[in-house]
């Protein structure tokens, strides 16, 4: 199970933090960077997961590594993270971090799903609308799908609006299995 | 029937299709993280109800049961073999629901409302949701019409109303669906035109079996059939190879059944088969929802699981139609320990129990209830006057009978009154015995009782009671069926009534003594 709700405490006492000092922005560049050199490097991320390494060494290696390029807070929340034998969880803060800031922010991810390539006034169309529809700051993720068939998938946190010509199938598939009582 | 000709079917599918509009379908999403044992964590699904209903892939439901911070827990109601972690669960919007109505009657299905008796599709017209707050006070009134059960000792001393909640507790294999059964059975005066001319209204059953076997369910079934009690009987059936979660829903959806009845302005009786089994499932399924185990590791609000079940049997106000809904939960007990957990919390939540004991069904007493500790707190007021007069007598006369038993194996040497009540005791004991599947209906019992209060049966040899009990009814159905009727429509036992029946017994009293002194 994913431990989000460790991983949204240390998370919303960064955020706090960060927020005092007026430094999200900074922070959120820092986890960033963070993040990128977790994902791309194997050893980075066996190093960090592993329970035979001193934390005062993974300090170290953390200091060696970011120590010019990210800000000191930053710093001392992966030594808190570290003190506190939860490093495993950075990638998961992050993220918790993350979905935190775009709750702040008025910012939503939606994920469009289509059959075939929108095109870019298309693109651009959607975003207008969803903006409308949310209220809020849209951050579009476009994916394509060709089981879809046709039409368009939007997910918007958990919710799903499903225009999909697969979707409508089945439905009408339904409508005439078990007459009108859908 | 006239075939659809090929451009028919064509075009009603084009107006189907013509009519079909095109939406955007908006539904809340979550995403399966763990499934196993009847059980899923789904992730997400932030705007999930409580008892909301969700549906996984390949066609199962599920019912949410534990909202937490991060997840959400669900039972299934379906099997949790095509499931995967990471798919996709739909939030449907709606409470667990069952469909209800008339064209339930006479059907076998299951807690989801899906015939499983191979008749076809039910439709109904109606659907209710199955946890339903019970009644008010103030939309109640007190129990007042009985609920024949058809067995005398039942009727006679430990009698049920239409609205009460009886509960009928023994040991494996001492009769508790039996009694049940018989008592379904009997309802089938009360759908004919006799029975409105008598002014009794129709009461139509449901049968909830859970956690039993197949065959013991298709056992029953049959035996309702034969007898024709399936006509106003719904069956509910969740078996012992049904997941936990519908074994857990099935009673509630069997008083979803009853409701609708009652909510009519008419009467319904359901028989929850057994709860002792659906504590069981409620159980397992808590565990694995990891709550925290109480008592012999049930769950904290077992209680609340029975209590909130049985209060939704009730007699309504006459304001809102004066019908009722009458409960008859089973429960199973072990070594005839009545103060164990679950049996101790049914007998305080239901109003008077029917105790059935192994000892006494061993030695030939059937049905074998010890109606010393068995008790109906409504009592009288369940029974029509002409009852509670021949039956008054009934109850302290057996209670007498039971102190002097033991006496009665040092065989003579005792006192004159002593034998009297020993002699009347040991008939009475006869009397109250019957036979499964045969309920009497309530002119008879009067009938058959008053004999047995009345000392008619003390000169009568033990062995023959029930013959003679058998052949006195033959008489009265051949020769005084009107003076059944009469008791009957009068429901009470008037002078002359008492004083016909009196003769009557007397002069066939001699004529079974003369004919038992032949044969001997």
């Amino acid at each position: 199970m994913r431990n989000v709700r460790v991983a949204r405490r240390y998370a919303m006492a960064l955020m706090t933090a960060a927020g005092e000092q007026k430094a999200l922005e900074r922070t959120s560049k820092d986890l960033e960077a963070i993040a990128g050199v977790l994902n791309g490097s194997r050893e980075f991320r066996v190093l960090v997961a592993s329970p035979v390494v001193a934390a005062k060494r993974k300090s170290g290696v953390f200091k060696e590594l970011f120590g010019s390029r990210i800000n000191r807070e930053t710093l001392d929340f992966v030594d808190l993270l570290l003190q506190k034998h939860r490093e495993a969880l950075l990638l998961d803060v992050i993220e918790q971090f993350n979905a935190l800031r775009d709750e702040k922010l008025g910012i939503v991810t939606v994920g469009v799903t289509s059959a075939i390539e929108c095109t870019p006034p298309q693109q651009k169309n959607l975003q207008t609308s969803l903006e409308q529809y949310t209220g809020k700051k849209v951050r579009m993720h476009f994916s394509l799908d060709k089981t879809i068939k046709g039409g368009l998938l939007v997910r918007i946190g958990d919710t799903v609006l499903d225009a999909s010509i697969t979707h409508q199938l089945e439905v009408l598939k339904t409508r005439f299995v078990h007459g009108m009582d859908v | 029937m006239a075939e659809v000709r090929p451009d028919e079917v064509s075009a009603i599918l084009r107006r189907q299709l013509a009519g079909f509009e095109k939406e955007v379908d908006i539904y809340d999403v979550g995403t399966v993280l763990q499934v196993g044992d009847g059980v899923a964590r789904v992730y997400g699904l932030s705007k999930a109800l409580m008892s909301e209903l969700v549906e996984f892939p390949h066609g199962v439901f599920g019912m949410v049961l534990n909202l937490e911070e991060d997840n959400v827990g669900c039972i299934l109601f379906g099997e949790s073999s095509e499931i995967k972690e990471g798919d996709t669960v739909k939030r449907t919007g709606r409470v667990a629901s069952m469909p209800v109505g008339e064209q339930m009657l006479g059907r076998v299905v299951n807690p989801l409302g899906q015939p499983i008796d191979g008749r076809g599709p039910v439709h109904t017209d109606k659907i209710m949701p199955i946890e339903r707050k019970a009644l008010g006070v103030v939309e109640r009134q007190p129990v007042k019409e009985p609920l024949q059960t058809g067995l005398k000792a039942v009727d006679g001393m430990i009698p049920i109303g239409r609205g009460q909640r009886e509960l009928i507790i023994g040991d494996r294999q001492t009769g508790k669906t039996a009694v049940a059964i018989d008592a379904i059975i009997n309802q089938k005066y009360t759908h004919t035109e006799k029975a409105k001319k008598d002014g009794v209204k129709p009461v139509y059953c449901i049968y909830v079996a859970v956690g039993q076997k197949s065959s013991t369910v298709a056992q029953v079934v049959d035996k309702l059939q034969q007898e024709g009690a399936m006509d106003y009987t719904t069956v509910v059936a969740a078996t012992a190879s049904d997941p936990a979660p519908l074994q857990f829903v099935a009673p509630y959806t069997g008083a979803t059944l009853g409701e609708f009845f009652r909510d009519s302005g008419r009467h319904a009786l359901v028989v929850y088969d057994d709860l002792s089994k659906q504590a069981q499932a409620y159980r397992q399924v808590s565990l694995l929802l990891r709550r925290p185990p109480g008592r012999e590791a049930y769950p904290g609000d077992v209680f609340y699981l029975h209590s909130r079940l049985l209060e939704r049997a009730s007699k309504l106000s006459d304001a809102l139609g004066g019908g009722s809904l009458t409960a008859l939960p089973i429960i199973e007990t072990q070594a005839n320990d009545v103060s164990a957990y679950i049996p101790t919390n049914v007998i305080s939540i239901t109003d008077g129990q029917i105790y059935l004991e192994s000892s006494m069904f061993n030695s030939g007493i059937r049905p074998a209830i010890n109606v010393g500790i068995s008790v109906s707190r409504v009592g009288g007021n369940a029974q029509i006057k002409a009852m509670k007069r021949v039956a008054g007598r009934l109850r302290l006369d057996l209670a007498q009978y039971r102190e002097l038993e033991a006496f009665s194996r040092f065989g003579s040497d005792l006192d004159k009154a002593t034998l009297a009540q020993l002699r009347r005791g040991s008939r009475l004991v006869e009397l109250l015995k019957q036979g499964q599947f045969v309920p009497m209906p309530v002119e008879k019992q009067i009938v058959s009782i008053f004999t047995g209060t009345n000392g008619f049966l003390d000169e009568v040899p033990l062995e023959h009671v029930q013959r003679y009990e058998i052949e006195f009814l033959e008489l009265m159905d051949l020769k005084h069926p009107d003076l059944l009727q009469e008791i009957v429509e009068k429901k009470d036992l008037t002078k002359e009534i008492t004083e016909k029946l009196t003769a009557i017994a007397k002069e066939f009293t001699e004529s079974f003594k003369a004919s038992v002194k032949v044969s001997e």
